[in-house]
């Protein structure tokens, strides 16, 4: 295949903006219908790559490499699945405050493992190792492979989501996120919905940082951030948090505009990369946020619309 | 203590609950059969707290809650709802960002029925409801939202509706057309009512029994026609 038409830091910006997209839709879930305002999705996401990389690399797997990486993907996930079941059980009975402490503590306390359990993490000098599941030639190939594999699985994810809108589930989600008190009067089981809907996004979360952990090789705690939960909340928050396309289009305009725009083809002085870009990046998210609460809390794509919707399944 | 009507659907004794370690109610002790049950009282009496704990969303301290000869007193509110109880608030009752349509369906989740048949059942008790259905419920008038509420909760096949203040704030074209649709619900389906309310005046008229709180206790339970005024206002302590 000629690749030629390709560069690196196209392939590296895309990737960016379809894991922000998975996560934003995951998040969408969440916080869009459920009013759950999960501020440790880095956290779930960390949890899932490391889990993943740590049993990839440090297992001497009996069988074939395929074998042991799909293992391993399926032991991060799940893991981060667990994670979510835990942190869900303990916060879906507080309030927003006590939420967002639990999430953004969890999201620490990921941090603070990878970066202290050397033995297993590497510590602050990472984790090597991680390979693609296949050889096609050239790096670029790989990575344009691995690109397209990831776009598929968002792709399912965003099809799960778009699916959840369309269902009794999906009212379930937005009636225990607009009034749990009436939803549970109402016969439906609010706190094992929540804690379920927590494990399932969380799971892929985990999933999500998992096939990141593969792109980069390398596992550090510098991939576990806060910028990365910015990241898809601001995407979510600007595309609309109430609609399956939110974060879609949320993030090809944020993550798309940094990471592929300014990066790859704004003439920018070389030294702006290290330092300056991602500074600014954080700085520019959150003045968005403010921007977009101030003047369209509802985000570019606004409210659910769910006449038009509800026309179109009932008739 | 006047005698419930049929037999018993929910029985209430020694009854108190609260809220963050205050007792609100003080040992309520209630009968209701197949009636209409009118819970009279002034502001901050406790009628609220009253519907809130049978439908269980207000734990209670001491007491037992009997539904349909089970107790229920420990139970949480989604299983209470399952078995025939439904509860419509006095404020915040629909799904602001679900429409109409979805607000009746999210009540049609629980029973047998097909959620349609109860629907069409629903749109000939409140035909205003048939042509708002595309509507989303957060921007329907007072009125049109304590309709949407009533009847999903009439899309559950409730045996006992809580209904708490159905009418407070509305203009009164609405408050004799939901007393009449209060009668009818009770008197065509047979749904036991208990229905909390300050309007004494529209209330004894549908009510086949009464209780008068007055600050958390239970001032006087008897039938409706024997209630007097001298006696209603000395339970609301005018």
């Amino acid at each position: 295949m000629n690749l030629d038409w390709l560069d690196a830091f196209l392939i590296s910006g895309l990737f960016s903006v379809v894991v922000i997209v998975g996560l934003g839709l995951l998040l969408h879930l969440q916080l869009g219908l459920t009013r759950i305002a999960n501020f440790g999705v880095v956290g779930f996401f960390g949890i899932g790559m490391y889990s993943f990389g740590v049993l990839f690399t440090k297992v001497d797997w009996p069988f074939g490499d395929l074998w042991a990486f799909l293992i391993s993907l399926a032991f991060g996930t799940l893991v981060a699945g667990l994670s979510g079941l835990l942190v869900g059980w303990l916060i879906a009975d507080l309030d927003e405050d006590g939420v967002l402490v639990g999430t953004l503590g969890f999201a620490t306390a990921v941090f603070i493992l990878a970066t202290t359990e050397q033995d297993l993490t590497g510590g602050a000098l990472g984790l090597g190792g991680l390979k693609f599941p296949y050889d096609v030639g050239t790096v670029k190939a790989d990575e344009f492979l691995w690109l397209v594999i990831v776009s598929i699985v968002v792709a399912l994810i965003f099809l799960y989501v778009w699916w959840v809108h369309r269902t009794p589930y999906g009212r379930l989600l937005i009636a225990i996120g607009g009034n749990e008190p009436l939803a549970k009067s109402l016969g439906k089981p609010a706190f094992r919905t929540k804690l379920w809907l927590f494990a399932v996004g969380s799971a892929g979360m985990g999933l999500i940082g998992a096939l990141f952990g593969v792109m980069e090789r390398f596992l550090a705690p510098e991939n576990l951030g806060i910028d990365v939960t910015l990241a898809a909340m601001v995407a979510l928050v600007l595309g609309g948090t109430a609609r399956a396309w939110g974060a879609v289009i949320g993030g090809f305009l944020i993550i798309g505009f940094f990471d592929i725009i300014v990066q790859s083809y704004l003439p920018l002085p070389k030294e702006w990369y290290g330092q300056a870009i991602p500074n600014i990046k954080e700085i520019v998210f959150g003045a968005l946020l403010i921007v977009v609460l101030l003047f369209r809390p509802l985000g570019i794509l606004g409210d659910m619309r769910r006449d038009k919707l509800m026309r179109r399944v009932h008739g | 203590m006047s005698e419930t009507n049929g037999s018993l659907v929910l029985e209430v004794s020694g009854l108190r609950s609260g809220y963050h370690g205050v007792n609100v109610l003080k040992d309520i002790d209630l009968e209701v059969g197949n009636e209409v049950f009118s819970v009279l009282g002034a502001n901050g009496a406790g009628k609220t707290t009253l519907l809130g704990t049978l439908a269980r969303l207000i734990p209670l301290t001491a007491g037992a809650i009997t539904f349909q000869g089970e107790d229920v007193t420990h139970i949480p509110a989604f299983e209470t709802a399952a078995r025939g109880m439904g509860y419509v608030p006095q404020e915040r009752g629909v799904f602001p960002e679900l429409t109409v349509l979805e607000n009746l369906l999210v009540g049609g989740m629980i029973g047998e029925r097909s959620a349609y048949e109860r629907m069409r059942e629903v749109f000939d008790l409140f035909p205003d409801l048939e042509a708002l259905q595309g509507q989303l419920a957060g921007t329907l008038s007072g009125g049109e939202s304590r309709m949407v509420a009533c009847a999903r909760a009439l899309m559950q096949d409730p045996v006992l509706l809580l209904l708490d203040e159905p009418t407070a704030g509305l203009s009164p074209l609405y408050v004799d057309m939901f007393f009449e649709k209060i009668d009818e619900i009770h008197q065509t389906r047979g749904v036991s009512i208990i229905l909390a309310e300050q309007n004494a005046t529209k209330a004894l008229e549908v009510a086949d029994r009464v209780m008068v709180l007055s600050l958390g206790e239970a001032f006087a339970v008897m039938d409706a026609a024997e209630l007097t005024t001298e006696k209603l206002k000395e339970g609301y302590r005018i």
